[in-house]
C-alpha cells in the first residue's frame, strides 16, 4: 500500500511536472525560429530539424524603426509599478484584515464576514467596463498615462486579495499571542507591530506573492489607461501581434516576462519550506 | 477592546478602495440606463431599455452566461483536486522537492494573454507540436475548430495556469496545519487514508473554501484565453459572459448596454456566491 | 558636330552626376531610401529638413510591429532628424486601435496627434478628426480617385492616404499552370484547371487539392486558407465572397442596404448563397482551418500550406518574400465571380456571369481635431507617404504598405526587388483592373459600423460551425441589424450610407 502511493505519487508529479513544463519547452524551441521553420510543421530541435536563429530574441531590444519593441524601458516600468501598488496594497490590506479578524464590526445587517466580502466582491465585476469610468476618473485627476495613475487602479485590483488571504490568514494565528502581549503593557498598535507584524510574515509573503503576480500580468488596465509616456510590458509585447502571429518573438517575450517572478517564486517557497509558517502558529 | 483602534486598523484600506471605486460604480450604473454607443457617447436617460432588452431579448448573453457557469465551475474543481493533490505530495518527502513546488507554482505567473499565444500554436492543428506527436497514435483532434474540443481546450490552458494558485494556497495551508492532531491520529494507528479523511481534510476545510471562492470569482473573468484561442467560436460555443460584455463594449463600442450586462452580472454573481460560500460552509465544514 | 556630341556628353555625365550626387546626400544619411535618393515634392527630405519643430512633441498610435507599425517608427525617427521635432510612438494591435482611439475621443480629449485605422472607422472618427489641409490635397499627385473618395467624407478628406488595401485571389502558379497537373486535374474530374473565375470552380479546385502531399515535401497540403475566425476581419472575408452573387449592376442603389427603405439586404438569396459556398469551404481549408484570423491565413497560403487564398496583400506578399520556399510561385487575379446575380428587384436570379471588386481598403490614418500639433502632424504624414518613402517601403512586405498611386501599378517597381516578370505583371494588372470596374462594392461605413460588421461574424460563424443553416443565420443577421438600425436610427445610417452608394454606383 505505501509502495503503490509512492509510486502513484512519483508517477503523478511527474506527469503534472512535464505538463507544466511542455508549452515553456515549446517556446524555447519557437523563439528560436523564423517564418518559414514556424510554417514548415512542428519541429523541435535547433540544427537539427531547422536552423536556430536569434531574431525573434533581437526583435525585443530593437526600437521601432527597425522593427522591433524595445522592452528596457517597460520592463522597469512593469516592475515598479507592480512593486509599489503590492506594497501599498499588503500594507492597507493587512491592517484592514487585522481589524475583521479580531474585531467585531456591525452596522445594520453588515457584519465582519460582508466587510470580508465587499473587499473580495471589488473583483468580481469584468474589467471592459471599468474601463471608461477609471478612464474618465484618472483623467479628471490629470493621472492617465503615468505610473502614478496606474498604481492606484491597482491597489483596487490588489488590496481585495491581500485582505482575504490576510484575514484567513490571521483567523489562524491564535488570538493568545496578541492578548499576552496587550496583558504586558502593550497598546493594540504596539501589540500589532511588535508580536502580531513580525509572526505575519510568512502570510504577507504569500499575500505579496499574489498581489506581485495580479499586477504583473494585467493587461487590460495597463493598455486602456496609458497612451505613450508610460508603457508596461505586456502592452508592449501584445504589440507584437501584427497581421502575422510572430511565434517566434512572442515566445522569447513570455520567456522574458515570466523570468523576474521564477526569483520570487524561490523566494516564497523558501519562506514555506523553513516552516516559518507552522513555526508561526505554533 | 478598545473601540477606536479597530477603525484605524480597518477604515485606511476600507476608504481607499471606497474612495478609488465608488466613481466607477456609480457611473456604471448611470452607463446602464444609458445609450451611450459609437454615434451617441453621451449619458442620455433611457430608462429601463437596456435592461428590457438584455432581459428578453439576448439568449446570447444567458447562453454565455451558463456557458461560463460550466466553464467555471469544471476548471475551479479540476483545480482545487489537482492543486490539493499536488499540495499533498509535495507537502512531505518526495525527493527534489524544492525543485517540484517551484515549478509548480510558476505557470500562474506568465501573463494570460502572452500565455495563450503560445498555447494557440501549441494546439495548431496542422503547425503544432500537439498533433504532431498524436500522430504517432494516427490521431489529429480538431482542439480549436470543434465546438466540443475547443471547449476541452480552454479548460485545459485554464487548469494549466490556475491549478499553482490553489498549489501554493494549499501547500501553504498544509505547512501551517499543527502537529498535534496527527500525533493523536498516529497513536490511534489510523492508515494514511483515515488520517487524510479525518484530520488534514477538516483542517483544510476554511483555506479551501476561501480558495475555491477567490478562483470562482477570477474564473468568472475568463476573458483572454477565449479571446486568443477562439475569439468566443466556432460560432458562438466557447462565449463567456465577459467576452460577450468585451464584445459588445470594446468592440461593438454599446457602452451602455455592456454597463447593463455588467451590472447585472455583477449582481448575479453577488448572489450565486453568497449560496456557494453558504454550501461548501455546510458541505465542508460540516456545519 | 564633334563639340556638339562631346558637349552633350559632357552636360548628360554632369546631370547623372548631379543626380547622383543628390542621391547621395539624402540617401546616405538614410539608408532606406538609398535606391532612389530624394524625391522633389512638398515633403521631401530636402523640404523637410528646411522646417523647425523643435520643442514640439508628436504622439502616435499605430499597428503593431511590423505591419505599418515599422514605416511608422523608422519614418517618426527620420523626421526627428529633419526637423528637430519629436516623436513618440505607440503600436497597438490591428483589433483594438479602434476602441484605443475611441475612449479618449468620447472623453473629449486627444493623447494622440495621430491615429492609425482603417478606412471604415471614418465616419465614427471624423468628428473627432481634423480635416486635411487643401494644400495638402492638392499635392497628392498620383493617388486615384476613388482612394481619395475613400478617404473623404462628402468631399472633405479626414484620412490622409499613405496605404491602399485590397482583397484579391491568391493562388499556387506551380500547380495551377503546371500541364502534368492539369492534365491530371481533367482526367479525373473533366474540367479545365485554370484560375477559378467562379467560386464554384473556386471551391471545386480546393476540394480537389485538399488533404495531400500536391508539391512533394512530405506534408499534405489543402485547398484553401481564409479568414473564418470569428474576429474582427471575417466580415470582410465574407462580403469578398459575396460580393459576385449579390452585387447587381443592375440594380444600383445599396449592396448592405435598400438606400430607399434602409431594409437590409444581408439575408437575401444572394448572401445565403455565397454563405453557403463558404460553409463548403470548411470542407477544403487546413485542419483548424475555420479558427484561422488573418495571421494564420497568412501564415498558412505563405508558408506554402494551400492552393488558393483571398484576402489582403500580407499572404500574397509574405509567399513573394526571397527566403519563401513558394517564392515566384504565386499569382494573383481578381476575385472569383459567379454565373448568377441575384436581381432584388424582380427577385430572380440573372442568369449572367458577375463579378464585383469589393474595395476593402484598409489603413488609415487621420489627425486628432484636438491636438495642439496639427501642422507637425500632417506634416509628419505628408512625409510618410512622400515620392522617395513610398517608393521604399511598398517594395518591403513585412511594412504592409500597398500600392495605391498610379505610379505603383507598374510591373518594374516589382520585378527590382525579385519577382518574376509575369507575376509582377499579373500582380500590377490585378490592382489596376480593380481601380477600372464599374461594379465595385466599398466597406460599410455608417455610424454602427462596428455593430453590423459584429452581428454579421457571429452569424456567419455560427453557420460556419454547423450551429444555424446559412439561411437561418443570415435571418438572425437580418434581425440583429433591424434591431441596430432601430438603435442608431435609420436615418442616421441612410444619410451616411448614400456617400459610399454614390461611390458604387459610379456617381462620385
Amino acid at each position: 500500500m505505501p509502495k503503490l502511493y509512492t509510486f502513484l505519487k512519483y508517477f503523478f508529479v511527474i506527469l503534472w511536472a512535464c505538463f507544466v513544463i511542455a508549452p515553456f519547452l515549446w517556446a524555447i524551441s519557437t523563439s528560436f525560429k523564423d517564418f518559414n521553420s514556424v510554417t514548415g510543421g512542428a519541429t523541435y530541435i535547433p540544427w537539427l530539424q531547422f536552423e536556430p536563429t536569434l531574431d525573434g530574441w533581437s526583435v525585443l531590444f530593437k526600437p521601432g524603426s527597425q522593427g522591433g519593441i524595445n522592452i528596457i524601458g517597460p520592463y522597469f516600468n512593469s516592475i515598479f509599478v507592480t512593486l509599489t501598488a503590492s506594497l501599498i496594497s499588503i500594507v492597507l490590506g493587512t491592517l484592514a484584515a487585522y481589524a475583521l479578524s479580531r474585531y467585531t464590526f456591525k452596522a445594520g445587517f453588515v457584519k465582519n464576514n460582508d466587510i470580508t466580502f465587499f473587499f473580495i466582491s471589488q473583483r468580481i465585476m469584468p474589467p471592459v467596463v471599468l474601463s471608461i469610468p477609471f478612464f474618465l476618473f484618472l483623467s479628471t485627476l490629470g493621472l492617465l498615462d503615468s505610473l502614478a495613475g496606474l498604481i492606484l487602479v491597482y491597489i483596487v485590483l490588489l488590496m481585495p486579495i491581500a485582505v482575504w488571504i490576510m484575514v484567513d490568514f490571521f483567523n489562524r494565528v491564535p488570538k493568545e499571542i496578541d492578548e499576552t502581549a496587550l496583558i504586558d503593557g502593550c497598546n493594540p498598535f504596539q501589540a500589532f507591530f511588535k508580536v502580531v507584524l513580525p509572526n505575519s510574515v510568512p502570510g504577507m509573503l504569500v499575500a505579496g506573492l499574489f498581489c506581485i503576480i495580479f499586477g504583473w500580468i494585467d493587461f487590460f488596465f495597463a493598455f486602456i489607461l496609458t497612451f505613450t509616456k508610460v508603457q508596461l510590458l505586456p502592452v508592449k509585447i501584445v504589440a507584437l501581434n501584427s497581421s502575422i502571429t510572430p511565434w517566434w518573438s512572442l515566445s522569447a517575450a513570455a520567456l522574458v516576462s515570466v523570468a523576474p517572478l521564477i526569483i520570487v517564486a524561490f523566494i516564497v517557497e523558501r519562506y514555506l519550506s523553513k516552516g516559518n509558517l507552522s513555526g508561526a502558529l505554533k | 477592546m478598545n473601540f477606536k483602534h479597530k477603525y484605524v486598523f480597518l477604515l485606511p484600506g476600507l476608504i481607499v478602495l471606497i474612495g478609488i471605486l465608488i466613481f466607477p460604480i456609480i457611473f456604471t450604473v448611470r452607463l446602464s440606463l444609458s445609450g451611450w454607443n459609437s454615434f451617441n457617447p453621451g449619458l442620455d436617460f433611457i430608462g429601463f431599455k437596456n435592461y428590457v432588452r438584455l432581459f428578453t431579448d439576448d439568449p446570447r448573453f444567458w447562453q454565455s452566461f451558463f456557458r461560463l457557469s460550466f466553464l467555471a465551475i469544471t476548471t475551479v474543481f479540476l483545480q482545487y483536486v489537482i492543486g490539493f493533490a499536488l499540495a499533498h505530495m509535495v507537502w512531505k518527502d518526495i525527493k527534489f522537492k524544492r525543485f517540484f513546488r517551484v515549478l509548480f507554482l510558476i505557470p500562474m505567473m506568465t501573463t494570460p494573454v502572452i500565455m495563450t499565444v503560445i498555447w494557440r500554436t501549441f494546439f495548431h492543428e496542422s503547425l503544432g507540436p500537439l498533433n504532431d506527436f498524436l500522430s504517432i497514435f494516427g490521431v489529429q483532434p480538431p482542439w480549436l475548430s470543434s465546438p466540443s474540443l475547443a471547449k476541452v481546450s480552454i479548460i485545459v490552458v485554464e487548469v494549466w495556469q490556475w491549478t499553482s494558485f490553489m498549489f501554493l494556497l494549499m501547500l501553504a495551508g498544509l505547512l501551517s496545519l499543527p502537529k498535534e492532531p496527527f500525533l493523536a491520529a498516529a497513536v490511534d494507528g489510523a492508515s494514511p487514508f483515515k488520517k487524510f479523511i479525518y484530520v488534514t481534510f477538516p483542517l483544510m476545510a476554511p483555506i479551501s473554501i476561501g480558495a475555491i471562492v477567490i478562483r470562482l470569482i477570477e474564473a468568472s473573468k475568463i476573458m483572454d484565453t477565449v479571446f486568443v484561442l477562439t475569439s468566443g467560436g466556432p460560432g458562438t460555443s466557447t462565449e463567456t459572459s465577459s467576452f460577450f460584455i468585451f464584445i459588445k463594449g470594446l468592440r461593438e463600442f454599446q457602452m451602455g448596454y455592456a454597463a447593463t450586462a455588467s451590472f447585472t452580472y455583477l449582481i448575479i454573481m453577488i448572489i450565486s456566491l453568497t449560496i456557494i460560500v453558504k454550501v461548501l460552509t455546510k458541505v465542508l465544514m460540516r456545519e | 558636330m564633334k563639340l556638339k556630341t562631346l558637349i552633350s556628353a559632357l552636360a548628360s555625365v554632369l546631370l547623372i552626376g548631379s543626380q547622383v550626387a543628390h542621391a547621395d546626400k539624402w540617401g546616405d544619411q538614410f539608408p532606406h531610401i538609398a535606391a532612389t535618393g530624394d524625391i522633389p515634392g512638398m515633403c521631401s527630405y530636402e523640404s523637410m529638413s528646411k522646417k523647425d519643430y523643435s520643442g514640439r512633441t508628436l504622439t502616435i498610435n499605430t499597428h503593431a510591429i511590423p505591419v505599418m507599425g515599422e514605416p511608422t517608427a523608422l519614418h517618426a525617427e527620420q523626421f526627428e532628424k529633419l526637423t528637430g521635432a519629436k516623436v513618440e510612438v505607440t503600436h497597438t494591435p490591428a483589433g483594438d486601435l479602434y476602441s484605443k482611439a475611441m475612449v479618449p475621443f468620447q472623453a473629449g480629449q486627444a493623447p494622440y496627434d495621430i491615429v492609425f485605422g482603417f478606412s471604415n472607422f471614418i465616419n465614427d472618427w471624423k468628428r473627432y478628426l481634423a480635416p486635411v489641409p487643401q494644400e495638402y490635397v492638392d499635392q497628392m499627385e498620383g493617388v486615384s480617385a476613388s482612394h481619395k473618395a475613400i478617404a473623404s467624407w462628402d468631399g472633405v478628406m479626414y484620412q490622409y492616404p499613405v496605404d491602399g488595401d485590397r482583397h484579391y485571389l491568391k493562388y499556387r502558379k506551380d500547380v495551377i499552370d503546371n500541364p502534368e497537373m492539369q492534365a491530371k486535374y481533367k482526367a479525373d474530374t473533366g474540367n479545365e484547371l485554370k484560375v477559378p473565375t467562379t467560386w464554384k470552380e473556386y471551391g471545386e479546385m480546393a476540394s480537389y487539392f485538399n488533404g495531400w502531399d500536391w508539391d512533394g515535401d512530405g506534408e499534405p497540403e489543402y485547398g484553401s486558407a481564409e479568414v473564418m475566425k470569428k474576429d474582427d476581419l471575417m466580415y470582410a472575408a465574407f462580403y469578398s465572397r459575396s460580393v459576385a452573387y449579390a452585387k447587381n449592376p443592375s440594380t444600383p442603389g445599396g449592396f448592405f442596404f435598400d438606400l430607399e427603405t434602409m431594409e437590409p439586404l444581408i439575408n437575401n438569396p444572394g448572401f445565403v448563397e455565397a454563405l453557403t459556398d463558404w460553409v463548403d469551404a470548411v470542407n477544403y481549408v487546413p485542419p483548424g482551418g475555420i479558427n484561422f484570423g488573418l495571421g494564420d491565413e497568412i501564415n498558412s497560403f505563405g508558408g506554402g500550406q494551400t492552393l488558393f487564398s483571398f484576402s489582403w496583400d500580407d499572404a500574397f506578399v509574405a509567399a513573394m518574400q526571397p527566403d519563401s520556399p513558394i517564392s515566384n510561385q504565386v499569382g494573383a487575379a481578381q476575385l472569383p465571380g459567379a454565373d448568377r446575380v441575384w436581381n432584388r428587384e424582380n427577385g430572380m436570379w440573372d442568369a449572367k456571369s458577375n463579378q464585383a471588386p469589393f474595395f476593402v481598403w484598409g489603413w488609415a490614418v487621420g489627425v486628432a481635431g484636438k491636438s495642439d500639433n496639427k501642422d507637425v502632424a500632417f506634416d509628419y504624414l505628408c512625409f510618410f507617404a512622400n515620392g522617395a518613402n513610398h517608393q521604399a517601403d511598398i517594395g518591403i512586405g513585412r511594412f504592409g504598405v500597398n500600392p495605391f498611386m498610379e505610379e505603383d501599378f507598374k510591373a518594374d517597381v516589382w520585378t527590382q526587388i525579385g519577382w518574376d516578370k509575369d507575376i509582377a505583371q499579373s500582380y500590377v494588372e490585378t490592382l489596376a483592373d480593380m481601380e477600372k470596374s464599374t461594379n465595385r462594392v466599398f466597406p460599410l461605413r455608417v455610424p454602427g459600423t462596428f455593430e453590423f460588421n459584429s452581428a454579421l461574424a457571429t452569424g456567419t460563424a455560427k453557420a460556419l460551425a454547423g450551429q444555424l443553416s446559412p439561411q437561418a443565420a443570415l435571418d438572425e443577421v437580418y434581425a440583429e441589424w433591424v434591431a441596430i438600425l432601430e438603435r442608431v436610427g435609420a436615418d442616421n445610417v441612410r444619410d451616411a450610407y448614400a456617400v459610399g452608394v454614390k461611390m458604387e454606383d459610379n456617381e462620385l
